[in-house]
């Protein structure tokens, strides 16, 4: 279904953005977190407390699905309250703080309330702290699932706590838990836990292990992660789990001879767009639809598809196709990838760019041994460094592009979450008609000097780069302008504008070296912002006729500009003029050649 | 070209020279026509048996006719190849000929600037030309700047310059060097002679043979666009600016025309509008105009009424400069910035403004300070006030002629997904043994495309013409001049220009039958596999896949949405179903879609009435005719998309229970195959309607 809706939303987005059959519903997420005293200790010299860290992940994440998926549906759920809120008010402590629906901008503010000081202030007004049962809890976030009638491709509950024994031991209690646990998890929902740091260390096998849905690859590492201590990475470690791995396509990767790889083509990095707007009735602000209909000018009867052609016009004559056949043209094949050879790393041009690339993961369900072979050749393509160069169809009706393969090898941090996954990664190769023929001007070239100056100045910049340190400004400032309208709050809120180069602090870094560098290469009043040009430049240094006599220049002076490398700030006349005062004969012309030549002559 | 008589004869097997000049002229005019160039192009024929040309004068110049004056080229002059020109029975001298080009030239030049004047000449050289007049014409030639090009039949003598062999080793080609008559050979003189004044080194470079033209001229010219200068400052801190101007090198190239959408019978755009109109979402559909709509955006499930003015005025602004952002940080190459990272559709190259040298030394000493420091300078980059600003890397890049830095787009913060998947090394499962891991080994090894020590690449991707551009010309052109007929199938050398190289299947052979043997695959065999309509449909889908390039992922799509969107408005229940029916009337899967929506919004709506017996009726006496209406196709996608019947527990005066309601669906498949037989049954349409 979702493909075919797809086909009649002719909004906006691209290839990368759609989902398959698989994924068809929407995604939910539930936030069952620990109100218990012990979550709102805070750490020593002031660090947050776990149940502050909790809700501006909570935070970000509601921002987040508003700005990515607004349709996922996210609940927040407090288990160990001392007051009660469900429907139907059947369980003791807890308290369903949000339902499960979309986000919108009243629930960004109900979570920004519970946040810092204030917030702990408020949570134990409005909710305490008090007994915990968590198979309570589980059973009230089961009734929220089953009580929403829309369809869902994802359930997902992540508890939060930095309890690792909730019942202090209470086995009824335990026992409880354990088997509403595995009722949700029969009925196809994941449970994450997000252990939060406790003074004596966090063990989950004593309790949880019985809780939590296993990990995907069936591993033990889930059980090992620590408990997160800190704030950033407690967001990477709910963020991973939190965002949906969507396969762009399901193919096969063929080797040849009739062997097939299942693969899963997954868009790793999509660039974020800003919504497009929906147009309202002015008179009430409700929502109108558009209806787009192709009609005959003359009779005014709408159109059937069968009653329509395309055509193009070359040289003053219209050629006519059906539309089918318009289609067919671009078939070339079946969807799939095939194997044409491996390469060289060294052969993977850096400049051969023209798509972001996408990531390529074995699908064990569709081709059984599909992951062994995949990873067989991830081994060995990474060890001698080459890559796989294929020929790919993304899907039906679609020209195929040369698509390099490159070996990413998994990677992990010191707290066991994965940083890199292991797969290939898909780049696209341009055809012929994509790289432009440019003309490349005649630059000149700095000296060594020049170029050392330019060394320091690059060696003060130095900084580390994280692909996720820089905010799209453009979308935040978009956002935060709604979220300002839609909270009625008086000004938007202030936005870090974190693409903007800090220019004081650069300033401050580079210090004279700027002044310096400019000396060895800008000429004395050179104005970049004007257009300089041969004009203007004779012009400082005496223009026109008359200036002859002040081409000459003292040999001391020559000297010290061959010493210091900046022969090529003077101008070409000058550069001239002193080949004939020192009797050197060059037959160019270029201004490199006049300079090699007077260094040739001057050093000896 | 020559179309006199000894252009017709031809070895037994072999292609008269007639018809490969012609087809050289067809390939080399059809590309001008679809890459619409402003070059004219006029045609003269020689060895026709009529003359026509402005020197024909007292038996001076006598069977050569200017078939066609200097102008674009056009379809016209395609389909006159194509019908009119026909071998003939003359001979005419070649070198009258050339003078007769030369003459037209001059004179239909004259109005007219011209980058360019070039003479083609396509002939076997069989007949006898005075060479009396040589140096004058050679002379000429020089002095009015033009340019000549032979082909012809055969190669050019290479074992006498010892230069490319290339033609030399094809063996197909017709009469290789040898058997040339007498007046070829002089001929092949004159002509070398000829090229030879014109250019001293390279003159013998214009001499082609058909063959080898023919095959050159097969792609469609490549999709050129000239660069765009794009000159603006690179400041570092607030205080030291390089002026530069950068240029796309790299991107994406599409086809610059579209498809316009024409009247099935008149064939006229005119003749078909499209249009948009907004309604509220009522019982009426009542329209509004445009200009009574605002516009607002989506905040999680608010709406937010936010005008263009109020836009505009709080959008995010950066300083109008058109400045290139700054280098501010800058990083360790290799690990930090992976090629996977990049984003964006481009690669800008970058060098210093044109006619100021300084700066062309301050942006060659940052050039050579990254490189020398293997490093990149992470900049923000803004193409004018406008534009959204982008965050990028500049790569330093030094070539032998110039050197640049080189401009991709990284990915913001909402870009990333960061998205974990299962290890692999890690799973005992899928660790390959060292067996399986030689046979891949050996595999890579038969496989490299790189030969010799020079490690020379042998397919290069940026070599290959956009495969897409090249088959839409080919079928463009088939239409246009042999309008009526299929379309042809793919051009043989395109196929093969998309294939592994024949070297590397020969080799890879056996290391692949070992690789079958040590890694077995074995297709999963889905109980239930879901479908969906592509597959179900296959190819015969009306809607192409690629369509869904338009999809959205950020909107997620369920059947409740669909109903708020096209359908909803048919409230009434009654209507609805008059509706389905008349959706599944047409046995096509964009139907099928239609009618589920249907079904789906009649249920919501019968769920939200709390009234469930109408639907559960009309879907259980649905499921009875699907068999005799050949609906089965439309139930599996029912069944797949799980739309039950109403339970007691969704609608209270509901009789079915939700066990019941599920097993509706499920228990098909079995009752499917029972209810088969009872094909005179006919739980038609109109008893369907009737209950209504």
């Amino acid at each position: 279904m979702t493909k075919w809706v797809k086909l009649h939303n002719n909004n906006s987005g691209s290839l990368s953005l759609v989902g398959d059959y698989k994924t068809t519903g929407r995604d939910s997420l539930v936030f069952l977190v620990d109100a218990s005293k012990e979550m709102f200790i805070k750490g020593e010299d002031g660090e947050p407390s776990n149940f502050d860290m909790t809700m501006q992940v909570v935070r970000s994440v509601y921002t987040s699905k508003i700005i990515n998926s607004h349709r996922d549906l996210v609940a927040l759920v407090f288990y160990g309250t001392e007051q009660s809120k469900n429907p139907r008010n059947s369980f003791k402590h807890v308290y369903v703080y949000h339902d499960l629906d979309e986000p919108g901008a009243k629930r960004v503010q109900d979570v920004d309330a519970l946040r810092g000081g204030k917030g702990a202030q408020l949570a134990a007004k409005t909710m305490g702290s008090g007994e915990t049962s968590l198979g309570d809890a589980l059973w009230c976030c089961a009734n929220l699932y089953s009580d929403i009638k829309l369809r869902l491709s994802q359930k997902r509950l992540m508890i939060f706590t930095c309890r690792d024994e909730p019942h202090g031991g209470d086995s009824v209690k335990d026992r409880q838990a354990r088997t509403k646990a595995s009722d949700l998890k029969e009925t196809g929902v994941t449970i994450d836990l997000m252990h939060l740091m406790k003074p004596g260390g966090f063990n989950v096998a004593s309790f949880f292990r019985d809780i939590v849905s296993p990990p995907e690859d069936e591993s033990e590492l889930g059980l090992q992660l620590e408990p997160c201590v800190k704030l950033e990475d407690l967001q990477k470690r709910v963020r991973a789990k939190e965002q949906r791995k969507r396969a762009m396509a399901r193919l096969n990767l063929c080797l040849g001879e009739g062997i097939n790889v299942a693969v899963g083509i997954y868009a790793t990095a999509v660039t974020a767009r800003k919504q497009a707007p929906v147009r309202l009735y002015r008179e009430t602000n409700e929502p109108v639809r558009s209806k787009t209909r192709t009609f005959h000018t003359q009779t005014g009867s709408l159109l059937l598809p069968s009653e329509i052609k395309k055509a193009q016009v070359y040289s003053k004559k219209q050629i006519v196709m059906e539309k089918d056949e318009v289609d067919a043209i671009k078939k070339f094949d079946d969807p799939g990838m095939f194997l044409i050879g491996f390469k060289p790393m060294e052969k993977l041009k850096r400049h051969h760019h023209i798509r972001p690339a996408v990531f390529l993961y074995p699908e064990e369900d569709e081709v059984k041994g599909s992951a062994c072979l995949f990873s067989a050749l991830l081994t060995k393509c990474s060890e001698r460094n080459v890559f796989a160069l294929c020929r790919c169809i993304a899907r039906r009706n679609y020209p195929p592009r040369f698509v390099a393969l490159v070996p990413q090898k998994e990677e992990v941090d010191e707290g066991k979450v994965q940083i890199t996954p292991p797969g290939f990664n898909v780049i696209y190769l341009p055809f012929a008609d994509d790289i432009r023929t440019l003309d490349p001007p005649q630059c000149p070239v700095a000296s060594q000097i020049q170029v050392d100056k330019m060394k320091e100045i690059v060696s003060k910049l130095r900084f580390k780069y994280r692909s996720d340190a820089f905010e799209n400004p453009v979308i935040q400032q978009h956002y935060r302008n709604l979220e300002a309208l839609a909270l009625d709050m008086m000004a938007p809120e202030d936005m870090e504008d974190l693409i903007m180069p800090k220019v004081d602090q650069i300033d401050g870094r580079l210090g004279p070296l700027v002044e310096e560098f400019k000396d060895l290469v800008y000429p004395f009043n050179y104005n970049p912002d004007s257009k300089p040009a041969a004009k203007r430049k004779t012009a400082g240094t005496g223009g026109g006729a008359e200036k002859k006599p002040k081409v000459e220049m003292p040999e001391e002076e020559l000297r010290a500009h061959m010493q210091n490398g900046t022969l090529g700030k003077l101008t070409v006349a000058v550069l001239k003029e002193a080949c004939k005062q020192f009797g050197v004969r060059t037959t160019g012309t270029k201004k490199q050649e006049l300079i090699d030549a007077l260094t040739e002559r001057l050093g000896s | 070209m020559d179309v006199g008589f000894s252009m017709s004869n031809s070895a037994p097997g072999e292609e008269p020279p007639f018809e490969l000049a012609k087809k050289v002229i067809q390939k080399f005019v059809q590309r001008q026509v679809f890459a619409e160039t402003k070059d004219e192009l006029a045609l003269v024929l020689f060895g026709t048996d009529s003359t026509k040309n402005s020197l024909d004068k007292d038996d001076q110049y006598q069977n050569i006719t200017v078939h066609r004056h200097l102008m674009v080229p056009d379809f016209e002059l395609l389909e006159e190849i194509e019908n009119q020109i026909h071998p003939e029975s003359q001979q005419a001298d070649w070198l009258d000929a050339l003078v007769v080009c030369m003459d037209l030239l001059q004179t239909e030049t004259k109005e007219k600037k011209c980058d360019r004047l070039n003479i083609v000449l396509l002939t076997d050289l069989n007949t006898e030309a005075n060479s009396e007049q040589l140096d004058v014409i050679i002379e000429n030639l020089k002095k009015a700047g033009i340019t000549l090009q032979f082909f012809l039949p055969f190669p050019v003598g290479d074992d006498e310059e010892g230069g490319g062999d290339a033609d030399g080793r094809d063996p197909s080609q017709p009469g290789t060097g040898k058997g040339l008559s007498k007046e070829q050979k002089s001929g092949l003189d004159m002509v070398k002679h000829i090229m030879l004044s014109l250019d001293e080194e390279d003159g013998l470079g214009e001499i082609y043979s058909f063959s080898k033209a023919i095959e050159q001229l097969c792609m469609f010219k490549r999709i050129e666009k000239r660069p765009m200068a794009w000159p603006c400052q690179l400041t570092i801190g607030s205080c030291l600016p390089i002026r530069i101007v950068g240029y796309k090198a790299v991107t994406e190239e599409k086809l610059k025309k579209t498809w316009t959408t024409v009247d099935a019978q008149t064939n006229q755009k005119d003749d078909v509008k499209r249009e948009t109109v907004y309604c509220l979402d009522d019982d009426n559909e009542t329209e509004v105009q445009k200009d009574d709509t605002i516009q607002g955006f989506r905040y999680g499930s608010d709406i937010v009424p936010f005008s263009k003015v109020d836009q505009d005025q709080m959008k995010y602004k950066h300083d109008g400069k058109v400045l290139l952002g700054c280098t501010w940080h800058l990083k360790q190459i290799s690990d930090e910035v992976q090629r996977h990272q990049f984003m964006g559709t481009q690669v800008i190259k970058i060098f210093s403004a044109k006619d100021d040298e300084h700066a062309g030394v301050a942006l060659s000493a940052l050039i050579r300070a990254l490189d020398e420091l293997n490093m990149v300078a992470i900049v923000r980059y803004a193409y004018d006030r406008r534009s959204n600003p982008q965050v990028g890397a500049a790569f330093p890049c030094i070539k032998q002629d110039y050197e640049c830095l080189m401009y991709v787009q990284l990915p913001f913060m909402e870009d990333l997904r960061q998205f974990t998947f299962p290890s692999l090394a890690n799973n005992k499962k899928f660790t390959p043994s060292d067996t399986q891991l030689s046979a891949v080994d050996s595999l890579i090894d038969s496989m490299m495309l790189v030969e010799g020590d020079d490690q020379k690449d042998m397919f290069k991707v940026h070599h290959i013409p956009n495969p897409a551009f090249q088959r839409h010309f080919q079928c463009l052109h088939h239409r246009a001049v042999s309008p009526g007929t299929p379309l042809p199938p793919m051009e043989p050398w395109l196929k093969t220009a998309l294939e592994r190289p024949d070297v590397i299947s020969e080799r890879c052979h056996v290391p692949l039958e070992e690789i079958k043997r040590k890694f077995p695959l074995t297709e999963v065999e889905k109980k239930k596999k879901l479908k969906t309509s592509a597959q179900i449909f296959g190819k015969d889908s009306e809607e192409p896949d690629a369509k869904k390039e338009k999809g959205d992922e950020e909107e997620e799509y369920s059947l409740a949405d669909i109903a708020e969107g096209s359908v909803t408005s048919v409230r009434i229940r009654g209507q609805l179903t008059r509706r389905i029916e008349q959706l599944l009337s047409n046995k096509n899967t964009h139907y099928y879609m239609k009618s589920i929506t249907c079904i789906q919004a009649f249920r919501e709506q019968s769920v939200k009435l709390g009234d469930a017996n109408l639907y559960n009726g009309y879907l259980q006496s649905l499921k009875r005719s699907i068999p005799n209406r050949g609906l089965e196709v439309f139930w599996n996608l029912l069944v797949q998309d799980a739309i039950t019947l109403i339970s007691k527990d969704e609608v209270e005066g509901s009789t079915v229970s939700k066990n019941e309601a599920n097993q509706f669906l499920v228990s098909e498949e079995k009752k499917e195959e029972a209810s088969t037989p009872q094909a005179e049954d006919t739980g038609d349409v109109d008893d369907l309607l009737d209950m209504m």
